[in-house]
């Protein structure tokens, strides 16, 4: 019962909003998969759950596109982990993202509450 | 450390991604226990939450792109799929290799041959020059024209070759080679240096100069063991002492394909031995003088140098080297080209429908891997990279097949084939080049048809109805039969040329040369010019000749003739012959092959006379000898003996009727009735005639005797008579040779291609056949079921094959003798052939289904 409600909360994320929200979520330090996920979730209170299936492929492609570059080090527990870092490029990326995104906001807002 | 860590973790993406995702699972576990969960349940939970570990590993992959590691990755799963199943897959290698190595060792003979650019600087500025007026050519000019082009604006250079045969004496006994006399530029002419030495100075080659030599290098490696000293040492050629100046590289081939001595010559002012010799002039062209504008030039000012150069007298550019290209050479080289051709796309073919039968039995595999998420582009990436993988084996089985290939051809080439070759035959990086461009373009051709069509999965069928099979895929097996067809087609046509050649060289080998060639030396000399400057002199050598000629140990007979067998002295009469028949109409006869001959040649040469008699001694020279096809032409079905005939003005009385002599050549031309003139000695052109007594005396010992009779004397040419006639043959054995293996690798293809396809066939339609035979059909008609499958394939492609080498006709036509294009034995033969080969191929394919019991088959279902 307790699962299906924490189901309906949840939101789809936006097509092409999760790279942004990578992003953002890298721009306070390098972070490993998990940290991203468990920050993007976190971050919204918990309305956006990252699905796995998109998380990593979305890490690699941005990896590829040079938006991020990765480097194993070890995690606080002491374990091998992937960290991830945004580059210049990417930050650069993130504020392009972001001015987009804060239009489509403004846009759909103006239509949503036209007074 | 961390960066060494780094280094090695780099080079494996893969495991790095595994841990990524393991150290994730690690992690959320550890969240999940944090907040009370037991372990197994967190770690449950946590994979639960995860998903598809393997999809989400795949699709992350996908963002990689294409990289060089991804087709590592392929060629290591292609290589293990081929070591899986390696029958088929060596069979379809093997195949290519066979096509490849025949393309590149064809490629690389025709390049030697043709294509290839002279190895000379400039090569394009570069000409041998000849003279030609009406019918009449000359090769060699006299000193004085080569010094009026040498002072003209037309030419940079101007240098001239005299080629001859010399004997040099080695450690281990005379050895006869091809040498040349050169001018002493024509190394800077051609733009080539000595690889050790020098070449010879300005002054070289004048009469009382020191006589230096330039040698090939392999002559001093085969001959004068590699003698590190060389360079200085004294050598005697044809007799003389010579110091050795230089070695030029193995592959310089010139004037001659076979030249290994180089010796100087001033044309203006040679030796004494040299005087009157004349010179095949090379050019260079001055820069910016147009070709045309050069020659004409040429011809003007050989006019004004020379009185015998006539004003109707054009110059010519020939080919820089060898004989120029007959007839035989400009219709065998492109249709044996093509030969090589056809056979490759066969063997193509035949690889397209061994691959398609391989990924069909896989189709299972591929059905599970669709099921397992993979997209249709990675399954055909895959069987690419199988195919891929085949082309690599199949390139570098074909460069070594070639390479076989060549060092046979290397030994069993006739000269005739390498007269004209300024290159060696070898394989070089251009060959390569080659191998590898073919090899690609036949794993594509052969490679990506099946890798696409091979693939395709039948989503409707389920996992278990794969087990099971029913008939072929329709687009399969209209792609495999199309394919099939086409195979018999090319191996039809290639069989029909290749029974043609067969055929031709059958008439060739069989025609009577109406002489008894063996046993038989002929030899033409040149007088020297200044020991016999008249007419006495000459006639004087010329019976110092014959006497020391004919007392040699082993010489049975002397002939001295003007002209030699086959091809006499003159061939060209271009004023019409006039019989003394009433009102006979005057015939024109182009090519006639005249000889001037003594009282002995007929019986030398054991040509028959049919009527009349031999010369006598101190005949007419109006009375003449002629050949059959002489007289049948002036006289049909007559006695021509004792009768008359014009010849421009001339009349002639005919007192022999000789045998006539025939030269089995694809070129009609040169096999011309004869004309024979009673011999007068006293020219500056000596032809000897010389019967042996069983076997011949050595080449060295003759050339000896001759030098020492006359020295100075040019030996133009010496050989054994069947050697002429053997060479002639030459040819079209090695085109034969050629043609037949073609044509039979493009047989075995297309009868395996068949079997494999009827195999692959019946093996599909099992469960047809079972049925059919449950619902009564006979085993002899399932029997003819299959048998016909194949018999309609083999007859369309037969039908094919016919009409395209019907339109080859005029294409071989031209290599044919004793046949013609529409011989109908030659359509018969191969029409028997392919018929017995269908048949064969067909029949234990046609047992297997004949042999399938219905009872055991259900039994399976």
């Amino acid at each position: 019962m307790r699962k299906r409600l924490r189901h309906q909360n949840r939101i789809e994320l936006l097509q092409g909003t999760l790279d942004m929200l990578i992003l953002r979520t890298l721009q306070w330090g390098p972070q490993h998969g998990h940290g991203v996920g468990l920050a993007i979730q976190a971050g919204s209170g918990s309305a956006l759950e990252v699905d796995h299936g998109s998380l990593y492929p979305a890490l690699h492609r941005l990896e590829k596109q040079g938006w991020l570059v990765s480097e194993w080090k070890l995690s606080e527990n002491n374990q091998r982990a992937k960290y991830y870092r945004l580059t210049t490029r990417g930050k650069q990326q993130l504020a392009a993202e972001r001015s987009r995104w804060t239009q489509l906001v403004g846009a759909i807002a103006r239509i949503m509450d036209p007074v | 450390v961390s960066w060494l860590t780094r280094w090695f973790r780099r080079d494996d993406p893969d495991r790095d991604l595994a841990d990524e995702i393991r150290f994730h699972l690690d992690q959320e576990t550890r969240l999940r226990m944090d907040r009370g969960t037991g372990p197994d349940e967190a770690r449950q939970g946590a994979r639960r939450d995860f998903g598809n570990v393997l999809l989400v590993a795949e699709t992350t992959r996908q963002m990689w792109g294409w990289t060089p590691m991804t087709l590592v990755d392929d060629l290591k799963q292609g290589s293990r799929r081929v070591r899986a199943r390696p029958a088929t897959a060596l069979t379809a290698a093997a195949m290519l290799a066979l096509g490849i190595g025949l393309a590149t060792s064809m490629f690389t003979l025709v390049d030697a041959l043709v294509l290839r650019p002279a190895p000379f600087r400039e090569p394009d500025r570069l000409a041998r020059l000849s003279l030609r007026s009406g019918h009449s050519g000359r090769m060699a000019v006299s000193a004085d024209v080569l010094s009026a082009w040498r002072a003209s604006p037309a030419f940079a250079a101007v240098e001239g070759t005299t080629s001859a045969t010399s004997i040099l004496d080695t450690d281990t006994g005379p050895l006869v080679t091809a040498s040349a006399r050169v001018t002493p530029g024509i190394f800077a002419l051609l733009g080539v240096r000595p690889s050790r030495g020098q070449a010879f100075d300005r002054t070289d080659g004048r009469a009382g100069s020191d006589g230096g030599v330039v040698l090939s290098e392999d002559l001093w490696r085969t001959a004068l063991g590699a003698d590190p000293g060389i360079l200085g040492r004294l050598v005697t050629i044809d007799g003389t002492r010579a110091r050795v100046v230089g070695l030029m590289p193995s592959g310089f081939r010139f004037p001659d394909w076979n030249t290994v001595i180089w010796q100087p010559i001033d044309y203006g002012a040679p030796p004494p031995a040299l005087i009157g010799s004349r010179a095949v002039p090379f050019v260079r062209l001055a820069p910016g003088v147009p070709l045309a504008d050069a020659l004409n030039v040429a011809a003007d000012v050989g006019r004004r140098a020379d009185a015998t150069i006539t004003a109707d007298t054009q110059v010519r550019t020939r080919a820089l080297a060898g004989a120029e290209l007959d007839p035989y050479y400009t219709h065998a080289v492109p249709l044996l080209c093509g030969g090589v051709v056809l056979v490759f796309l066969v063997l193509c073919a035949n690889v397209v429908s061994l691959l398609l039968a391989r990924l069909a039995a896989r189709q299972a595999e591929f059905r599970m891997c669709t099921a397992l998420g993979a997209s249709r582009g990675r399954l055909v990436r895959q069987a690419l990279s199988e195919h891929l993988l085949l082309g690599l084996g199949g390139v570098v089985f074909g460069i070594g097949l070639a390479w076989l290939l060549l060092s046979l051809a290397r030994g069993f080439l006739p000269a005739a084939f390498l007269v004209r070759t300024l290159h060696p035959v070898e394989l070089d990086g251009r060959a390569l080049a080659v191998a590898m461009a073919t090899g690609l373009l036949a794993a594509l051709t052969a490679g990506v048809l099946p890798a696409w069509m091979g693939t395709r999965s039948d989503r409707t069928l389920t996992l278990a109805a794969g087990q099971r099979s029913g008939t072929e895929n329709r687009a399969a097996r209209v792609l495999t039969r199309t394919l099939l067809v086409v195979e018999v087609a090319l191996a039809s046509t290639l069989l029909v040329v290749a029974t043609l050649l067969v055929r031709s060289f059958i008439s060739l080998a069989s025609v009577d040369p109406g002489l008894k060639t063996d046993g038989v030396l002929t030899t033409w000399l040149v007088l020297p010019a200044n020991n016999s400057p008249d007419r006495s002199s000459r006639l004087a050598l010329t019976a110092a000749l014959d006497d020391s000629i004919r007392h040699l140990p082993g010489i049975d007979r002397v002939a001295l003739t003007g002209g030699l067998p086959p091809e006499g002295y003159s061939t060209y009469f271009d004023d019409e012959w006039q019989a003394d028949d009433a009102g006979a109409k005057p015939t024109e006869i182009p090519i006639v092959n005249n000889y001037y001959v003594g009282p002995d040649f007929f019986e030398l040469y054991g040509i028959p006379l049919l009527g009349g008699r031999t010369f006598l001694p101190g005949e007419d020279p109006n009375d003449v000898v002629i050949g059959e096809r002489l007289a049948a032409l002036l006289w049909p079905r007559q006695n021509p003996v004792g009768r008359f005939f014009h010849q421009g003005k001339d009349e002639y009385h005919v007192v022999g009727l000789a045998h006539e002599i025939r030269l089995p050549s694809v070129d009609a031309n040169r096999d011309a009735p004869q004309f024979y003139q009673p011999f007068v000695a006293g020219g500056s052109y000596v032809f000897m005639n010389l019967r042996c007594v069983g076997r011949c005396p050595d080449e060295a010992v003759i050339r000896r005797q001759i030098l020492r009779t006359v020295p100075g004397v040019n030996i133009v040419r010496f050989g054994a008579l069947s050697e002429v006639y053997r060479e002639e043959l030459a040819r079209p054995r090695a085109a034969v040779a050629l043609g037949s293996t073609f044509a039979a690798i493009a047989v075995l293809a297309a009868a395996g291609g068949l079997f494999s396809v009827l195999t692959f066939a019946v093996g599909r339609r099992r469960r047809e056949f079972g049925i059919r035979v449950a619902l009564g059909a006979s085993p002899a008609q399932i029997r003819r079921l299959v048998l016909g499958d194949g018999a309609r394939v083999a007859a369309l492609g037969v039908g094919i094959g016919m009409a395209a080498s019907v339109a080859l006709a005029r294409v071989v036509a031209s290599l044919e003798y004793g046949v013609t294009s529409f011989d109908p034995v030659t359509y018969g033969v191969v029409m028997g052939l392919l018929a017995t080969t269908t048949m064969v191929a067909s029949w234990r394919p046609a047992r297997r289904a004949m042999r399938v019991d219905p009872a055991e088959l259900l039994r399976n279902e």
